[in-house]
């Protein structure tokens, strides 16, 4: 799925994730609303995925640069990625106790896609169980609400409207495919 | 990437394949065998029962030429005993789907199994049991005791099946393997969009951990290999 085309996977990407500099950049003030200046090392920013990743995981290059210089060592990349709020402690926390209640699309509207990217840079194994019993869960609510024509408009519709858009995408298909179905037995009722 | 059609059989598709499958028939007319590219019907005489595919079943039960015999699990008594098996929480998985016959060979897969003649076994639902049930019902009412009771029974059927396939979802893993067997056509149709995007949405997030064991695995079998990755690197 992770075309070149997917607009999900751009947005996704898109999405910004708390840095701190570990070097001092001279003229990347301006991420800081430091028009002009300088990034100070140590500064907290909050940078898109795409970017911030690039950033933190350039270490090669940095080694490069850096190679004839006795600080080598000391410098490990540009940032130091952190995890994302959508995927903090109290997030995790609440998941855990209630899958259902949580509002993910106030996390972050591409919550799982987010979480997998993040995870790619991560090693966190609890993340993994917690996301994948989440989706589990959720995934099994949203599709009877999908089937139950009352779901979207009645108790269920503060659930809806937390999916996030992995999740409203799989109301969509359970959704369609229910109602191909009674397409098809309503017309098959009306050719008699 | 641009068609927008959905992936795998719609519906009315599913509906056309199963219109191959075998019906008992009570013809009321003399037709004589017809040579077909898809084989030769049998020949037609009254009130000799007939075993012939079910658009030809329907087609001459519309011009009032025959009776279509009901197949044994499509009657109330076998349809609430299934939901029954459907509805009981100890019971694991689907209703099962008719046995085999033992000496069948290798023709002996439900398009070319009678599954839903006059002889099928009851108390099992065949592959193509809501699309035939329902194609039945509409075409040849007049021929069941109880249609309407068979039409609730088949709609129940219908949810309590479909229920089970979602709560399916819940005992995934990782490893993506989703039980469907008893799962009949119309079924897999209707569900199709929905359990593809929850095992794909499922491989997404564990695909860290599957790269990181996968990497282990690599790193393990290279150790119990020979020294030639010391070298590599030197």
């Amino acid at each position: 799925m992770d075309s070149y085309y997917d607009v999900d996977a751009i947005l996704t990407d898109s999405q910004k994730v708390p840095c701190t500099f570990e070097l001092s950049v001279p003229g990347l003030g301006f991420l800081d609303g430091n028009m002009g200046g300088d990034m100070k090392q140590g500064t907290k920013v909050e940078l898109p995925l795409w970017l911030a990743e690039m950033l933190a995981v350039s270490i090669g290059h940095t080694k490069l640069m850096y190679s004839h210089s006795s600080a080598s060592a000391a410098v490990p990349s540009f940032t130091s990625l952190d995890l994302p709020s959508a995927l903090s402690n109290r997030v995790v926390a609440a998941l855990k106790a209630d899958p259902r209640t949580v509002d993910l699309r106030a996390q972050a509207p591409h919550f799982y896609a987010l979480g997998a990217r993040i995870l790619e840079l991560f090693d966190e194994d609890e993340i993994v169980d917690v996301l994948s019993e989440t989706f589990k869960v959720r995934v099994t609510t949203l599709a009877d609400q999908a089937h139950n024509p009352r779901g979207a408009t009645g108790e269920g519709a503060d659930f809806l409207r937390g999916l996030d858009e992995t999740e409203r995408k799989l109301f969509r298909d359970a959704h369609d495919g229910a109602k191909a179905v009674r397409t098809w037995l309503a017309e098959s009722a009306k050719k008699k | 990437m641009a068609l927008p059609l959905p992936r795998g059989l719609t519906p009315a598709e599913v509906a056309f394949t199963c219109e191959m499958e075998l019906v008992t028939i009570v013809p009321r007319q003399r037709l004589e065998a017809l040579e077909l590219l898809g084989g030769t019907t049998p020949a037609l005489v009254p009130p000799r029962r007939a075993n012939v595919a079910l658009w030809l079943a329907l087609l001459l039960k519309r011009q009032r030429r025959a009776n279509i015999v009901p197949p044994p699990w499509l009657l109330p008594a076998s349809l609430s005993a299934v939901l029954e098996m459907e509805t009981n929480p100890a019971v694991e998985g689907f209703a099962p789907t008719p046995a085999a016959p033992r000496s069948g060979g290798a023709a002996a897969s439900p398009p070319f199994l009678p599954s839903c003649t006059a002889d099928a076994p009851r108390n099992a639902l065949p592959y193509h049991w809501l699309e035939v049930g329902e194609m039945l019902l509409e075409a040849a009412a007049d021929d069941f005791d109880d249609p309407d009771a068979v039409r609730m029974l088949l709609k129940d059927l219908h949810e309590a099946r479909g229920a089970k396939v979602r709560a399916g979802t819940q005992l995934l893993d990782a490893g993506g393997v989703f039980k469907l067997n008893g799962v009949g056509g119309m079924e897999v149709a209707e569900s199709r969009g929905f359990v593809v995007g929850v095992i794909d949405g499922l491989r997404k997030i564990g695909a860290s951990r599957e790269q990181a064991r996968r990497e282990q695995e690599e790193e393990e079998g290279g150790i119990g290999g020979d020294e030639g990755d010391d070298d590599m690197d030197l």
